[in-house]
């Protein structure tokens, strides 16, 4: 089963900062400034805590990984002014 | 029995878990994440690295106090048959204890604290380091989910199971011999292999009626990348796998979400991209403009070779290969059957498909399942084939219509016209499906039962696809055709052939894999699953009956 998450951080390291930002592109979609929409079962959501604690300093460093609820059937309701929003979707790609 | 490897401590752990397990991971190889292996292997690795170290030999002197703090030892004998990597050794002087590491908490129910596949497993370590000249008294599992450690004293009764597990390992291994699936248990649901293993299956087909569980369906959903836009280079970008045409991003998939990639005609992909590719087992096909497979990259292949063994031996049996042809050939007529049924279109007074057409290829099935020989059955396949094609038009919209199109007769290399070029390349995606499907599970895709090997044909995989010809290749030509999806515009005529342009292609694989993520009710397990996945629990229950582990295979047949 898929969710949905809300990834947003605070890193007051340029360097871990952008580590995170490139490795954060593996889990979901970049959607502002060090916010991220992800949608990812068990093991990815995992993977996704560990490749985070692994980039920041606990000390210094804040992550909020923020649950939507499931993929499939949460109606996430969002007020978009001056863009747009879609959640994230995994389908198959076809290019 | 001496040239048995020495068993990992470990294995004797899963062994007591399930005997079954063990077989799978330690003698054949087979392994397959989950949530809670994955979340172990993350708790583990702090664990993992090597830090103080084990004396050679334990200290002489009586009153050593030296503080021993190893992490990450491991120790063998040959004397004992074993192997361990033990996460911590800690004591003083030559008095120490083995400390296992455990990702979840301590659990309540059981008695002692400790559930018994990690007693043994303590157990084992401690008769290691009594080998190597430790004393060990006692052994400490440590829970690192409720922080909490658990003594498990090693008495003469511990030990004792201990070694009784080990001589029942090794004899499992060396029977050749895949003990049978836990009966209804709640480990089955938990465990990563239930997927490989099909525990409720194999016993519902052996004998038990009792349903089985959903656990197949609950697994995760990566999907594949298709690339089958011209000049089209696909660079890994991270963890990301990027899509450029003319130097332009035009798409991008995360690797952790890519389930195979498929690249037609002259597509290309990077050296660090296929690496990646590999080192996550990811499949990665090869297919002509047409779709035709030209090739697939895996890594080194399965480690399962049983499963080969029994495929091949099989495959030399006549009866066997008759029964499972038999079998593949009359559902593939009962599907093509039930896809007429559901499917004509006829007039307003008579909307219904023909009964004689039905009652004529019920007769066909009937004969293709009492065949007497294969040369028979390709007859029997043949006359059912010709009925059903002749009819075929009737499942399509009107070719007066502008959308509609003219379908006579199958045919092939080059298919003629729009719905033949449609056919084709359905069935040749099929036939990727099916090879990717098949190796995956460690089986030999050229090596079939009734399609006989010819060079480079992926004869096992024509043969499992036999009964899903007209459910998915079929079924997705017709629903392109009657909702006006495909266009006689995607269409190019050339040399006498017909063959679908970039558009088209693309619009028809997004149809294929609507039609793969479809859900089903599985018409004898009773549970939903999307027709990728039955490709798989197929492909499984094929190597179950290989090796003789059900009486027989069961056919894929929609009612």
């Amino acid at each position: 089963m898929e969710r949905l998450y809300i990834v947003c951080y605070d890193v007051r390291d340029q360097r871990r900062w952008r580590k995170l930002y490139k490795a954060m592109h593996g889990y979901g979609e970049w959607l502002q400034l060090s916010v991220f929409q992800c949608r990812l079962d068990a093991v990815r959501k995992l993977r996704l805590e560990d490749a985070v604690s692994r980039i920041v300093k606990q000390d210094e460093d804040h992550v909020l990984i923020m649950d939507l609820g499931p993929a499939e059937s949460v109606q996430v309701k969002v007020k978009s002014i001056g863009g747009s929003f879609e959640p994230v979707r995994n389908d198959a790609v076809v290019v | 029995m001496t040239d048995l490897p020495l068993i990992p401590v470990r294995m004797l752990n899963e062994h007591v878990y399930c005997p079954r397990l063990a077989y799978l991971m330690w003698v054949q190889g087979e392994f397959q994440h989950n949530e809670f292996t994955v979340d172990g292997a993350i708790k583990h690795r702090r664990v993992d690295r090597p830090g103080g170290k084990l004396p050679e030999q334990p200290s002489q002197a009586a009153d050593d106090e030296t503080r021993i703090h190893a992490r990450s030892v491991t120790l063998s004998s040959d004397e004992l048959g074993l192997i361990a990597k033990m996460d911590l050794v800690e004591g003083e002087g030559a008095v120490v204890a083995p400390v296992d590491y455990k990702r979840g908490k301590r659990p309540h129910k059981a008695a002692s604290g400790v559930y018994e596949p990690e007693q043994i497993q303590v157990c084992a370590q401690g008769l290691l380091l009594e080998e190597h000249g430790y004393s060990c008294p006692e052994g400490v599992v440590y829970f690192v989910a409720s922080r909490e450690r658990v003594r498990v004293p090693l008495d003469e009764e511990l030990r004792t199971r201990t070694r009784n597990a080990m001589t029942e390992l090794r004899r499992n291994a060396a029977s050749g011999c895949i003990p049978a699936p836990l009966e209804d248990s709640p480990k089955c649901p938990r465990c990563s292999l239930a997927g490989i293993c099909l525990p409720d299956e194999v016993r519902f087909l052996s004998r038990t009626p009792v349903q089985p569980r959903p656990i197949f369906a609950a697994r995760d959903a990566a999907k594949p990348l298709y690339v089958q836009t011209q000049r089209a280079y696909v660079r890994k970008d991270g963890e990301v796998l990027v899509v450029e045409q003319e130097k332009e991003q035009v798409a991008k998939a995360r690797l952790a979400e890519v389930s195979q990639v498929a690249l037609f005609g002259s597509a290309a992909l990077t050296t660090p991209a296929l690496h990646e590719c590999l080192r996550r087992e990811i499949p990665v096909t090869w297919l002509s403009y047409g779709g035709w497979f030209i090739g697939h990259t895996v890594t080194v292949g399965r480690r399962n070779v049983e499963t080969r063994t029994h495929q091949y031996r099989a495959s030399f049996d006549d009866g066997r290969c008759l029964d499972l042809a038999r079998r593949l050939v009359a559902g593939k007529i009962v599907n093509s059957r039930t896809l007429l049924r559901r499917n004509w279109r006829g007039t307003d007074d008579d909307a219904s498909a023909p009964r004689e057409l039905l009652t004529a290829l019920r007769e066909d099935m009937r004969h293709a399942g009492r065949a007497p020989s294969l040369a028979v059955l390709l007859g029997v396949e043949g006359a059912a084939a010709n009925r059903y094609f002749q009819n075929f038009q009737n499942m399509l919209r009107e070719a007066s219509d502008d959308l509609g199109f003219d379908f006579s007769t199958r045919n092939r290399r080059p298919p003629k016209d729009p719905v033949n070029a449609l056919l084709s390349f359905a069935y040749a995606m099929l036939t990727r499906e099916w090879t990717m499907a098949l190796s995956s599970v460690g089986l030999d895709p050229y090596r079939g039962f009734y399609h006989q090997p010819r060079f480079g044909r992926p004869a096992l995989a024509l043969d499992m696809m036999e009964p899903f010809r007209p459910l998915v290749a079929d079924s997705v030509v017709l629903t392109v055709i009657n909702n006006g999806e495909i266009r006689p515009e995607d269409f190019i005529s050339a040399a006498g052939g017909c063959n679908l342009k970039d558009a088209g292609r693309k619009k028809f694989i997004q149809a294929f894999e609507r039609r793969l993520q479809q859900e089903i009710t599985h018409p004898i397990f009773k549970y939903r699953i999307n027709y990728r996945q039955l490709f798989e629990v197929q492909s499984r229950l094929l190597v179950r009956w290989l090796g003789d582990e059900i009486p027989t295979y069961p056919v894929f047949m929609t009612r």
